[in-house]
Protein backbone atom coordinates (compact mmCIF):
# COMPACT_ATOMS: atom_id res chain seq x y z
CA UNK A 1 0.00 0.00 0.00
CA UNK A 2 1.07 2.93 -1.24
CA UNK A 3 3.04 5.45 2.24
CA UNK A 4 3.52 8.68 0.23
CA UNK A 5 0.13 10.10 2.70
CA UNK A 6 -3.27 10.42 1.57
CA UNK A 7 -3.66 12.01 -1.84
CA UNK A 8 -6.01 14.38 -2.92
CA UNK A 9 -7.47 12.04 -5.07
CA UNK A 10 -8.00 9.75 -2.37
CA UNK A 11 -9.64 12.43 -0.31
CA UNK A 12 -12.05 13.10 -3.08
CA UNK A 13 -12.93 9.70 -3.61
CA UNK A 14 -13.58 9.32 -0.03
CA UNK A 15 -15.52 12.45 -0.18
CA UNK A 16 -17.53 11.39 -2.68
CA UNK A 17 -18.25 8.37 -0.42
CA UNK A 18 -19.11 10.00 2.68
CA UNK A 19 -21.68 12.06 0.77
CA UNK A 20 -23.33 8.91 -0.28
CA UNK A 21 -23.43 7.73 3.57
CA UNK A 22 -23.99 9.28 6.36
CA UNK A 23 -20.76 10.39 8.96
CA UNK A 24 -19.80 7.52 11.77
CA UNK A 25 -19.91 8.73 15.00
CA UNK A 26 -16.56 9.54 15.79
CA UNK A 27 -16.69 11.96 12.08
CA UNK A 28 -19.51 13.61 13.59
CA UNK A 29 -17.89 13.81 17.27
CA UNK A 30 -14.67 15.50 15.71
CA UNK A 31 -16.38 17.67 13.41
CA UNK A 32 -18.60 18.88 16.38
CA UNK A 33 -15.51 19.62 18.51
CA UNK A 34 -13.63 21.55 15.78
CA UNK A 35 -16.29 23.73 14.70
CA UNK A 36 -16.94 24.76 18.21
CA UNK A 37 -13.77 25.30 18.98
CA UNK A 38 -13.82 27.36 16.06
CA UNK A 39 -16.57 29.18 17.05
CA UNK A 40 -14.89 29.68 20.38
CA UNK A 41 -11.90 31.11 18.45
CA UNK A 42 -9.58 28.89 20.42
CA UNK A 43 -8.35 27.64 16.75
CA UNK A 44 -9.24 28.79 13.50
CA UNK A 45 -9.76 26.57 10.48
CA UNK A 46 -6.66 27.94 8.59
CA UNK A 47 -4.65 26.02 11.21
CA UNK A 48 -6.45 22.77 10.89
CA UNK A 49 -6.40 23.28 6.71
CA UNK A 50 -2.14 23.59 7.30
CA UNK A 51 -1.98 21.64 9.45
CA UNK A 52 -3.41 18.66 7.40
CA UNK A 53 -0.99 19.99 4.33
CA UNK A 54 1.85 19.86 6.78
CA UNK A 55 0.64 16.44 7.26
CA UNK A 56 0.34 15.34 4.11
CA UNK A 57 4.33 16.34 3.54
CA UNK A 58 5.92 14.18 6.01
CA UNK A 59 6.41 10.57 4.34
CA UNK A 60 9.08 8.52 4.34
CA UNK A 61 10.96 10.07 1.06
CA UNK A 62 11.93 12.54 3.48
CA UNK A 63 13.90 10.11 5.37
CA UNK A 64 14.96 8.07 2.64
CA UNK A 65 16.95 11.32 1.36
CA UNK A 66 18.47 12.07 4.54
CA UNK A 67 19.68 8.48 4.84
CA UNK A 68 21.21 8.27 1.45
CA UNK A 69 23.07 12.13 2.18
CA UNK A 70 24.59 10.04 5.32
CA UNK A 71 25.78 7.49 3.37
CA UNK A 72 27.20 9.50 0.52
CA UNK A 73 28.63 12.57 3.09
CA UNK A 74 30.81 11.24 5.82
CA UNK A 75 30.47 14.77 7.40
CA UNK A 76 27.15 14.99 7.43
CA UNK A 77 26.83 11.58 9.04
CA UNK A 78 28.60 12.83 11.69
CA UNK A 79 25.95 15.71 12.22
CA UNK A 80 23.20 13.47 12.24
CA UNK A 81 24.69 11.50 14.37
CA UNK A 82 25.61 14.04 16.90
CA UNK A 83 22.09 15.62 16.57
CA UNK A 84 19.66 14.35 14.21
CA UNK A 85 17.42 17.59 14.48
CA UNK A 86 19.68 20.13 13.81
CA UNK A 87 21.10 18.11 11.12
CA UNK A 88 17.74 17.40 9.66
CA UNK A 89 16.69 20.81 9.98
CA UNK A 90 19.72 21.88 7.82
CA UNK A 91 17.91 20.30 4.71
CA UNK A 92 14.39 22.14 5.90
CA UNK A 93 12.52 19.36 7.71
CA UNK A 94 11.20 21.50 10.60
CA UNK A 95 10.04 19.76 14.20
CA UNK A 96 7.55 20.39 16.73
CA UNK A 97 8.11 21.81 19.75
CA UNK A 98 10.74 20.44 21.81
CA UNK A 99 11.03 17.08 20.24
CA UNK A 100 14.20 16.02 19.41
CA UNK A 101 15.63 13.36 17.24
CA UNK A 102 18.44 10.26 17.96
CA UNK A 103 19.75 8.59 14.79
CA UNK A 104 20.73 5.35 15.55
CA UNK A 105 23.55 3.75 12.95
CA UNK A 106 23.24 0.17 12.47
CA UNK A 107 26.81 -1.16 12.18
CA UNK A 108 28.33 -4.46 11.88
CA UNK A 109 28.15 -4.98 15.68
CA UNK A 110 24.58 -2.91 16.23
CA UNK A 111 21.29 -3.38 14.57
CA UNK A 112 18.73 -0.92 15.87
CA UNK A 113 14.80 -1.11 16.26
CA UNK A 114 12.34 0.94 17.24
CA UNK A 115 9.06 0.87 19.08
CA UNK A 116 7.03 2.99 21.54
CA UNK A 117 5.42 0.33 24.14
CA UNK A 118 3.09 3.18 25.53
CA UNK A 119 1.67 4.79 22.50
CA UNK A 120 2.63 5.24 18.99
CA UNK A 121 6.20 7.84 19.17
CA UNK A 122 7.33 8.15 15.67
CA UNK A 123 9.64 10.54 14.04
CA UNK A 124 6.74 11.58 12.02
CA UNK A 125 8.81 15.42 11.18
CA UNK A 126 10.73 12.77 8.67
CA UNK A 127 9.44 9.57 8.52
CA UNK A 128 5.40 10.88 7.84
CA UNK A 129 2.68 8.88 10.02
CA UNK A 130 3.18 5.62 11.12
CA UNK A 131 1.79 2.11 9.92
CA UNK A 132 -0.89 0.55 11.84
CA UNK A 133 1.26 -2.67 12.74
CA UNK A 134 3.37 -0.40 14.89
CA UNK A 135 0.45 1.11 16.90
CA UNK A 136 -1.15 -2.41 17.57
CA UNK A 137 -0.27 -4.71 20.38
CA UNK A 138 1.69 -7.27 18.97
CA UNK A 139 4.74 -5.24 18.01
CA UNK A 140 4.31 -2.64 21.04
CA UNK A 141 4.32 -5.61 23.18
CA UNK A 142 6.66 -7.97 21.80
CA UNK A 143 9.68 -5.86 20.34
CA UNK A 144 10.86 -5.11 23.67
CA UNK A 145 10.68 -8.81 24.81
CA UNK A 146 11.51 -10.72 21.58
CA UNK A 147 13.02 -8.44 19.18
CA UNK A 148 14.71 -11.33 17.02
CA UNK A 149 11.20 -13.22 16.69
CA UNK A 150 9.89 -9.62 15.60
CA UNK A 151 12.63 -9.23 13.03
CA UNK A 152 12.30 -12.85 11.32
CA UNK A 153 8.59 -12.23 11.26
CA UNK A 154 9.73 -9.51 8.78
CA UNK A 155 11.73 -11.83 7.11
CA UNK A 156 15.14 -10.05 8.76
CA UNK A 157 18.07 -12.72 10.74
CA UNK A 158 20.47 -11.08 12.81
CA UNK A 159 23.53 -13.58 14.00
CA UNK A 160 23.97 -13.51 18.00
CA UNK A 161 27.20 -11.83 17.77
CA UNK A 162 25.42 -8.54 16.42
CA UNK A 163 22.98 -6.77 19.18
CA UNK A 164 20.16 -6.08 18.66
CA UNK A 165 19.38 -3.07 20.12
CA UNK A 166 15.74 -1.78 21.13
CA UNK A 167 14.92 1.84 21.97
CA UNK A 168 11.28 2.31 23.62
CA UNK A 169 10.34 6.07 23.17
CA UNK A 170 8.80 7.46 25.89
CA UNK A 171 9.85 11.23 25.95
CA UNK A 172 10.39 14.13 23.84
CA UNK A 173 13.18 11.97 21.81
CA UNK A 174 12.13 10.67 18.45
CA UNK A 175 14.19 7.86 16.72
CA UNK A 176 15.31 7.07 12.99
CA UNK A 177 17.29 4.28 12.24
CA UNK A 178 20.19 4.70 9.51
CA UNK A 179 20.00 1.63 7.93
CA UNK A 180 23.81 -0.25 6.27
CA UNK A 181 24.24 1.00 3.03
CA UNK A 182 23.86 -2.12 0.72
CA UNK A 183 26.26 -4.28 -1.01
CA UNK A 184 26.75 -3.60 -4.88
CA UNK A 185 25.83 0.30 -4.31
CA UNK A 186 29.19 2.00 -5.58
CA UNK A 187 27.94 3.22 -8.63
CA UNK A 188 24.58 4.37 -7.18
CA UNK A 189 23.48 8.15 -7.40
CA UNK A 190 22.15 9.43 -4.08
CA UNK A 191 18.42 9.06 -5.71
CA UNK A 192 18.89 5.41 -6.60
CA UNK A 193 20.69 5.39 -3.43
CA UNK A 194 17.24 6.65 -1.63
CA UNK A 195 14.97 4.62 -3.40
CA UNK A 196 16.42 1.40 -1.46
CA UNK A 197 15.92 3.06 1.98
CA UNK A 198 12.11 2.13 2.51
CA UNK A 199 10.31 3.10 5.70
CA UNK A 200 10.47 -0.66 7.25
CA UNK A 201 14.73 0.05 7.12
CA UNK A 202 14.25 3.59 8.96
CA UNK A 203 12.30 1.63 11.49
CA UNK A 204 14.49 -0.88 11.79
CA UNK A 205 12.57 -4.66 11.09
CA UNK A 206 14.33 -5.05 7.59
CA UNK A 207 17.41 -3.82 6.30
CA UNK A 208 18.29 -1.70 3.10
CA UNK A 209 18.37 -3.91 -0.14
CA UNK A 210 19.19 -3.76 -3.72
CA UNK A 211 15.71 -4.69 -4.96
CA UNK A 212 14.72 -4.42 -8.57
CA UNK A 213 11.00 -3.88 -9.75
CA UNK A 214 9.79 -4.04 -6.30
CA UNK A 215 6.97 -1.17 -4.68
CA UNK A 216 8.38 0.81 -1.92
CA UNK A 217 6.07 1.07 1.12
CA UNK B 1 45.43 37.49 25.40
CA UNK B 2 43.46 34.85 27.44
CA UNK B 3 43.03 31.50 25.76
CA UNK B 4 39.08 30.53 25.63
CA UNK B 5 39.37 27.78 27.97
CA UNK B 6 40.94 29.87 30.23
CA UNK B 7 38.08 32.74 30.69
CA UNK B 8 35.80 29.34 30.85
CA UNK B 9 37.32 27.94 33.67
CA UNK B 10 37.60 31.42 35.42
CA UNK B 11 33.81 31.90 34.98
CA UNK B 12 32.90 28.50 35.97
CA UNK B 13 34.14 28.90 39.27
CA UNK B 14 32.44 32.14 39.68
CA UNK B 15 29.20 30.88 38.50
CA UNK B 16 26.59 28.61 41.02
CA UNK B 17 24.04 26.73 38.80
CA UNK B 18 20.15 26.81 40.00
CA UNK B 19 18.93 23.67 41.61
CA UNK B 20 17.90 21.14 39.12
CA UNK B 21 19.94 23.07 36.07
CA UNK B 22 22.94 20.55 36.22
CA UNK B 23 22.01 17.06 35.31
CA UNK B 24 22.74 14.43 38.38
CA UNK B 25 24.13 11.84 36.57
CA UNK B 26 26.57 11.35 33.64
CA UNK B 27 27.48 9.37 31.18
CA UNK B 28 28.71 6.08 32.42
CA UNK B 29 26.82 5.95 35.70
CA UNK B 30 24.87 3.03 36.81
CA UNK B 31 21.89 3.51 37.71
CA UNK B 32 18.62 1.58 38.56
CA UNK B 33 14.77 2.51 37.67
CA UNK B 34 12.74 3.12 40.87
CA UNK B 35 10.35 0.79 41.52
CA UNK B 36 7.55 3.10 41.99
CA UNK B 37 3.91 2.19 41.15
CA UNK B 38 2.06 5.75 40.62
CA UNK B 39 -1.86 6.00 40.48
CA UNK B 40 -2.34 7.89 36.95
CA UNK B 41 -0.09 8.92 34.41
CA UNK B 42 3.52 7.70 33.95
CA UNK B 43 5.76 7.05 31.19
CA UNK B 44 8.11 4.50 32.67
CA UNK B 45 7.01 0.97 31.82
CA UNK B 46 6.14 -1.37 34.51
CA UNK B 47 8.25 -3.87 32.38
CA UNK B 48 11.57 -1.94 33.45
CA UNK B 49 11.07 -1.05 37.43
CA UNK B 50 13.44 -1.81 39.51
CA UNK B 51 16.06 -2.71 36.75
CA UNK B 52 19.52 -1.69 36.47
CA UNK B 53 21.46 -0.33 33.59
CA UNK B 54 24.18 2.19 32.68
CA UNK B 55 23.52 6.17 31.47
CA UNK B 56 24.28 6.34 27.49
CA UNK B 57 23.81 10.40 27.28
CA UNK B 58 22.42 13.09 29.55
CA UNK B 59 19.69 14.69 27.26
CA UNK B 60 19.57 18.35 27.10
CA UNK B 61 18.00 20.87 27.49
CA UNK B 62 16.48 19.78 31.01
CA UNK B 63 12.66 19.60 30.09
CA UNK B 64 9.15 19.94 32.23
CA UNK B 65 8.17 16.23 33.96
CA UNK B 66 6.32 14.79 31.11
CA UNK B 67 4.56 13.00 33.84
CA UNK B 68 2.86 16.12 35.15
CA UNK B 69 2.66 17.05 31.70
CA UNK B 70 0.20 14.94 31.15
CA UNK B 71 -1.95 16.79 33.78
CA UNK B 72 -1.61 20.59 32.27
CA UNK B 73 1.65 21.34 33.40
CA UNK B 74 3.22 23.44 30.91
CA UNK B 75 6.09 24.87 31.90
CA UNK B 76 7.98 25.28 35.44
CA UNK B 77 10.73 23.08 37.01
CA UNK B 78 12.92 21.11 34.60
CA UNK B 79 15.23 18.53 35.33
CA UNK B 80 17.09 16.15 32.71
CA UNK B 81 15.95 13.11 30.94
CA UNK B 82 18.61 10.42 30.59
CA UNK B 83 19.00 7.69 28.14
CA UNK B 84 19.77 4.33 29.67
CA UNK B 85 21.19 1.25 28.50
CA UNK B 86 19.80 -1.97 29.78
CA UNK B 87 20.73 -5.48 28.69
CA UNK B 88 17.69 -7.33 27.60
CA UNK B 89 18.57 -10.55 29.83
CA UNK B 90 18.49 -8.29 32.70
CA UNK B 91 15.23 -7.47 32.21
CA UNK B 92 13.91 -11.10 31.23
CA UNK B 93 15.07 -13.80 33.66
CA UNK B 94 13.98 -16.29 30.68
CA UNK B 95 14.72 -13.62 27.54
CA UNK B 96 15.69 -15.78 24.23
CA UNK B 97 18.28 -14.04 22.07
CA UNK B 98 22.03 -13.25 22.09
CA UNK B 99 22.84 -11.96 25.42
CA UNK B 100 24.65 -9.07 23.48
CA UNK B 101 20.83 -7.77 22.88
CA UNK B 102 20.07 -4.63 24.84
CA UNK B 103 17.47 -1.90 25.66
CA UNK B 104 17.70 1.75 25.21
CA UNK B 105 15.46 4.22 26.69
CA UNK B 106 15.10 7.84 28.30
CA UNK B 107 13.99 8.27 31.49
CA UNK B 108 13.65 11.31 33.89
CA UNK B 109 15.72 11.94 36.64
CA UNK B 110 12.70 11.54 39.31
CA UNK B 111 12.82 7.87 38.18
CA UNK B 112 16.55 6.57 38.82
CA UNK B 113 19.12 5.95 42.00
CA UNK B 114 22.55 5.58 41.20
CA UNK B 115 23.89 2.08 42.84
CA UNK C 1 -10.11 -13.54 44.55
CA UNK C 2 -7.29 -11.73 42.38
CA UNK C 3 -6.57 -8.32 43.93
CA UNK C 4 -7.76 -5.14 41.74
CA UNK C 5 -4.80 -3.64 42.40
CA UNK C 6 -3.24 -4.25 38.99
CA UNK C 7 -6.02 -2.55 37.35
CA UNK C 8 -5.09 0.46 39.19
CA UNK C 9 -0.90 0.05 38.74
CA UNK C 10 -0.61 -0.84 34.98
CA UNK C 11 -2.45 1.22 32.54
CA UNK C 12 -3.93 -0.16 30.21
CA UNK C 13 -1.05 1.04 27.62
CA UNK C 14 1.43 -0.50 28.91
CA UNK C 15 1.87 -3.68 27.46
CA UNK C 16 5.65 -4.04 26.51
CA UNK C 17 6.02 -7.54 27.62
CA UNK C 18 3.21 -8.54 27.47
CA UNK C 19 2.36 -11.82 25.31
CA UNK C 20 0.24 -11.03 21.89
CA UNK C 21 -0.17 -12.81 18.67
CA UNK C 22 1.93 -12.44 15.29
CA UNK C 23 2.02 -8.89 13.69
CA UNK C 24 0.09 -8.53 11.23
CA UNK C 25 1.11 -6.24 8.61
CA UNK C 26 -2.24 -3.99 9.14
CA UNK C 27 -1.97 -0.31 7.17
CA UNK C 28 -4.87 1.76 6.18
CA UNK C 29 -4.55 5.14 4.74
CA UNK C 30 -6.71 7.05 6.78
CA UNK C 31 -10.21 8.16 6.96
CA UNK C 32 -10.48 11.74 6.18
CA UNK C 33 -11.73 12.56 9.50
CA UNK C 34 -8.81 10.20 11.20
CA UNK C 35 -6.33 12.89 9.50
CA UNK C 36 -8.66 15.99 10.36
CA UNK C 37 -8.16 14.34 14.10
CA UNK C 38 -4.87 14.08 13.98
CA UNK C 39 -4.43 17.87 13.00
CA UNK C 40 -6.78 18.80 15.46
CA UNK C 41 -4.86 17.36 18.35
CA UNK C 42 -1.37 18.86 16.74
CA UNK C 43 -2.93 22.30 16.85
CA UNK C 44 -4.76 21.51 20.19
CA UNK C 45 -0.82 21.13 21.40
CA UNK C 46 0.41 23.79 19.81
CA UNK C 47 -1.82 26.32 21.25
CA UNK C 48 -1.46 24.25 24.53
CA UNK C 49 -5.39 23.87 24.96
CA UNK C 50 -4.55 19.94 25.31
CA UNK C 51 -0.71 19.10 25.22
CA UNK C 52 0.20 15.98 23.51
CA UNK C 53 0.73 14.01 26.69
CA UNK C 54 -2.21 15.16 28.33
CA UNK C 55 -3.71 13.19 25.31
CA UNK C 56 -1.81 10.13 26.46
CA UNK C 57 -3.18 10.55 30.22
CA UNK C 58 -6.79 11.10 28.63
CA UNK C 59 -6.51 7.89 26.26
CA UNK C 60 -5.57 6.22 29.03
CA UNK C 61 -8.28 7.68 31.59
CA UNK C 62 -10.72 6.16 29.08
CA UNK C 63 -9.87 2.66 30.39
CA UNK C 64 -9.18 -0.86 29.44
CA UNK C 65 -12.54 -1.16 28.13
CA UNK C 66 -12.59 1.29 26.01
CA UNK C 67 -8.81 1.46 25.12
CA UNK C 68 -9.61 -2.29 24.00
CA UNK C 69 -12.23 -1.19 21.94
CA UNK C 70 -12.32 1.88 20.50
CA UNK C 71 -9.90 2.31 17.06
CA UNK C 72 -6.76 4.77 17.41
CA UNK C 73 -8.53 8.18 16.60
CA UNK C 74 -11.78 7.03 18.22
CA UNK C 75 -9.62 7.19 21.49
CA UNK C 76 -8.53 10.24 20.74
CA UNK C 77 -11.73 12.08 20.42
CA UNK C 78 -13.32 11.13 22.99
CA UNK C 79 -10.26 11.82 24.70
CA UNK C 80 -10.39 15.56 23.23
CA UNK C 81 -14.11 15.82 24.58
CA UNK C 82 -13.40 14.79 28.32
CA UNK C 83 -10.40 16.85 28.66
CA UNK C 84 -12.28 19.74 27.28
CA UNK C 85 -15.01 19.13 29.70
CA UNK C 86 -12.67 18.73 32.57
CA UNK C 87 -11.12 22.18 31.48
CA UNK C 88 -14.83 23.61 31.04
CA UNK C 89 -14.11 24.65 27.30
CA UNK C 90 -17.01 22.91 26.42
CA UNK C 91 -19.94 21.65 28.01
CA UNK C 92 -21.37 18.22 27.47
CA UNK C 93 -24.70 19.51 26.21
CA UNK C 94 -22.61 22.20 23.96
CA UNK C 95 -20.90 18.99 22.59
CA UNK C 96 -24.34 16.91 21.88
CA UNK C 97 -26.07 19.57 20.57
CA UNK C 98 -23.69 20.41 18.36
CA UNK C 99 -22.70 16.56 16.93
CA UNK C 100 -26.88 16.65 16.35
CA UNK C 101 -26.40 19.36 14.54
CA UNK C 102 -23.72 18.35 12.43
CA UNK C 103 -25.17 14.60 11.92
CA UNK C 104 -28.76 16.79 10.88
CA UNK C 105 -26.46 18.10 8.20
CA UNK C 106 -25.82 15.32 6.39
CA UNK C 107 -28.92 14.77 3.58
CA UNK C 108 -27.09 12.60 0.95
CA UNK C 109 -26.44 16.34 -1.14
CA UNK C 110 -24.26 18.62 0.76
CA UNK C 111 -21.12 18.39 1.34
CA UNK C 112 -20.04 18.21 5.22
CA UNK C 113 -19.81 21.89 6.77
CA UNK C 114 -17.15 23.21 8.01
CA UNK C 115 -13.69 22.11 6.03
CA UNK C 116 -15.77 21.18 2.57
CA UNK C 117 -12.66 20.95 0.89
CA UNK C 118 -11.26 17.81 2.27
Amino acid sequence: MGMQGHSREADHDHAEISKSSPPQYYDIMETAVRELLIEKKMIEADEIRRQLEVLDSRAPALGAKIVARAWVDPAFRARLLANGRAACEEFGISFYDDTQLIVLENTEKVHNLIVCTLCSCYPRPVLGLPPDWYKLKPYRARAVIEPRSILAEFGTIIPDDVEVRVSDSTAMVRYLVLPRRPEGTEDFSEEELAATVTRDTMIGVVPATVVVGRIQQ
Amino acid sequence: MKQATEIKNEIAAMVVTAWGEQPVFQAGDRIRIRTRSPIGHYRVPTYLRGKSGVVEQVIEPPAVDNEEEGYGRNAGKRLHYYRVAIPLNEIWLDYVGSPRDGLHIEVYETWLERI
Amino acid sequence: MTSTENLVKRLPNDIGGLPAEPIQRVEHSLEPWEKRCHALADVLDFHKIINTEEKRCGVEALGAEMVGKLSYYERWIVAFANILFRKQILTPEELARKMGEVEARWDGEAALGGLSDL
